[in-house]
């Protein structure tokens, strides 16, 4: 169990972690999800050991790691662009932690041979072992990368935005991959990414990062549908959040949220009684396959969107420029209390 | 040929894509001429001019024509000209040791740890300072710093280290090893300290993250990733060095002869022959030790 605890690190006068609270318990697909610049490459970094924090605790079963020179960590980090070693063959790439680290390396070539072996097999690289790594493409090289790592068998796998640098089918294809291997060998991920589609999908667990802090962390599910703070719901691009005071009626307060696909729209004062409506000027569609999101922009500036799904529409046609009334049922409706 | 008649000819036209192909070739040519002239007038032919004057006849004072073998033999057979070989060779070794060995943790400190690039740029101008004086000066500069009575024995004694000056300080060997590992070592520290500033910071941390220690991720990591350019500064050193005469002349009081010292005497007495003799030596020994660098790394592959 990797526990974070109150950990902060600031650049200069940039604030990038302030007093993080984080758990990632044991065998468990853990996914952060964060926008750019929200620091999650940090917070990896400080647990990984290239950097220190400013102030906090980071352990691993209780025992302290921070402080610790990063080869002694135990921890497995794979790289967004691989960082694979370029005048390495694949095979010795995997093997390099099992034989050069500095913590009982392996010094039986033919041990070494079946571990890299093993792992390449199950990872998808057998007969791959002897190629350089600059003549495999960009999928086997993130195998390359997590065998790697996974053949140390680390403590728990520190993964930085691990499908960013490859293309959509592959992504798909290695998101089931991965979540297939860590079932396998039982050991934790903790899966950084700033798409809310790939730490769904991906974790068994989801946490969200903003303004230098963890905001939330819950089931995917259970986040998705019960976003505890404005925060954690922007991240999940599927809520729209705005002021109660838009609405007619006195119903309610502060700053709400209603899910993109929870938001029904009539003609303007054709809103049926019973559900909270305000009104909104259409400004777009935007056609995605199965679904297609409409934009709309309410009386304060607002940006609301509404998701229509093409085998049940419930959208009428929409005319640009021309105001609508938008509404929803009272019990889809999130309120956070506190400060959004 | 006007544009309509190529429009409706088109077994005598040429497509699009063969202009352009034309073009380019006519180009490239053109790009090259110049120095492929160069190369041919000043290069290939005077070497074969060389070879050629190396098996002329030599009197005292005069060479004709006549084709003999004489100088080659004398050459080879005279025990002065066989030490200046190995001298030569002997030096070469030395002050391309003591590059590596000056340059390298130099180029490790500009290209690695100085990951802003403004700075790697200002330090790696600093290391060419000294180029902004003349050769010559560089050279003699030593003579102050290792005479008997120059900076370095002065300090020795006046700290009680030693109560003799240092003779072997200046006009010795020791002081043409010296000179020329300074003067030729920022030719180490370039190519070294740009092979390293290639390397991915990321590649080190994951060695780093897979338990290698910082001496292990050197001999494994580093070291090989930046061997292309010690080879390639270990062609720059050798070439300078190998022909090196103007360090030996002026600090070894000749004690020092190099091959490079034996053209420039022989051609001041006139031998053109033997002089010619000597540098067709040379030139084979240059060629062999760049020829011996190129096969240690394939530097195709890391360009």
């Amino acid at each position: 169990m990797l526990t974070l605890s109150r950990v902060s690190r600031r650049y200069g006068e940039t604030v990038a972690l302030s007093g993080v609270d984080f758990v990632v318990p044991e065998n468990t697909y853990m996914s952060l999800l964060g926008a750019s610049g929200s620091g999650k490459t940090t917070l990896l970094r400080l647990i990984a050991g290239y950097e220190e924090p400013d102030q906090g605790e980071i352990s691993i079963d209780g025992e302290r790691i921070d402080g610790q020179p990063s080869h002694l960590r135990d921890i497995g980090f794979v790289f967004q662009n691989f960082a694979l070693f370029p005048h390495l063959t694949v095979a010795e790439n995997v093997a390099f932690g099992l034989r050069y680290r500095a913590s009982a390396p392996l010094t039986k070539e033919s041990e070494i041979k079946e571990r890299t072996e093993d792992m390449m097999a199950l990872v998808g690289l057998s007969g791959f072992g002897h190629r350089a790594v600059s003549a495999i493409s960009g999928g086997q090289r993130q195998r390359v990368a997590l065998a790697r790592t996974l053949v140390c068998e680390p403590r728990i796998v520190l993964l930085d935005e691990p499908l960013g640098a490859l293309d959509a089918n592959l992504r798909a294809r290695m998101c089931d991959e991965l979540k297939a291997i860590r079932e396998r060998l039982g050991v934790s991920f903790l899966h950084v990414t700033g798409s809310e589609t790939e730490a769904l999908t991906m974790g068994d667990k989801v946490a969200v990062l903003a303004n230098g802090r963890i905001v939330q962390s819950d089931a995917p599910d259970m986040l998705f549908n019960q976003p505890g703070n404005a925060e954690a719901a922007r991240h999940l691009n599927a809520w729209n959040i705005f002021e109660a005071g838009l609405c007619r009626g006195d119903f309610s307060s502060g700053t709400i949220a209603v899910r993109f696909d929870q938001m029904d729209v009539s003609a303007e004062g054709a809103a049926p009684q019973g559900r909270p409506a305000l009104g909104a000027k259409y400004l777009t569609g935007e056609f995605n396959g199965p679904t297609a999101l409409s934009f709309f922009r309410a009386d304060d500036g607002t940006l609301l969107q509404v998701i229509d799904h093409l085998s049940q529409p419930r959208l009428p046609d929409l005319v640009e420029g021309q105001r609508y009334d938008i509404h929803f049922a009272p019990q889809a409706l999130r309120q956070f209390h506190g400060a959004a | 040929m006007s544009a309509l008649s190529t429009d409706t000819h088109s077994a005598t036209t040429h497509s699009p894509a063969e202009l352009r192909e034309k073009k380019d070739r006519r180009r490239a040519i053109s790009l090259l001429t110049p120095g492929l002239l160069w190369m041919f007038f000043f290069m290939v032919l005077p070497m074969a001019m060389v070879i050629y004057v190396s098996f002329w006849t030599q009197t005292t004072f005069s060479v004709n024509s006549t084709l003999t073998t004489a100088s080659w033999k004398h050459f080879l057979s005279s025990a002065t000209y066989l030490s200046a070989i190995w001298t030569t060779l002997r030096i070469w070794l030395i002050v391309l040791i003591a590059t590596v060995v000056v340059g390298y943790p130099v180029a490790l400190f500009i290209g690695l740890f100085v990951r802003n690039k403004t700075l790697q740029t200002a330090l790696l101008v600093a290391c060419v300072i000294p180029f902004w004086t003349s050769f010559l000066i560089r050279v003699i500069a030593w003579r102050p710093m290792l005479g008997t009575e120059g900076a370095i024995n002065v300090i020795l004694m006046k700290l009680g280290i030693i109560s003799e000056p240092l003779t072997f300080l200046l006009f010795s060997e020791f002081s043409v090893l010296v000179g020329m590992t300074q003067i030729y070592c920022v030719f180490m520290v370039g190519p070294i300290t740009f092979m390293l500033g290639r390397i991915d910071i990321s590649v080190i941390e994951a060695a780093r993250d897979l338990g290698a220690s910082f001496g292990t991720i050197f001999r494994r990591i580093i070291l090989p990733l930046s061997l292309p350019g010690v080879i390639v500064g270990a062609i720059f050193v050798s070439v300078m060095v190998l022909g090196e005469f103007a360090t030996a002349a002026s600090l070894s009081g000749r004690k020092v002869n190099l091959l490079g010292n034996i053209i420039v005497s022989q051609v001041g007495s006139l031998k053109w022959a033997f002089a010619a003799v000597a540098g067709v030596v040379l030139t084979i020994i240059i060629t062999a030790v760049i020829a011996l660098a190129l096969r240690l790394v394939d530097l195709r592959k890391e360009m």
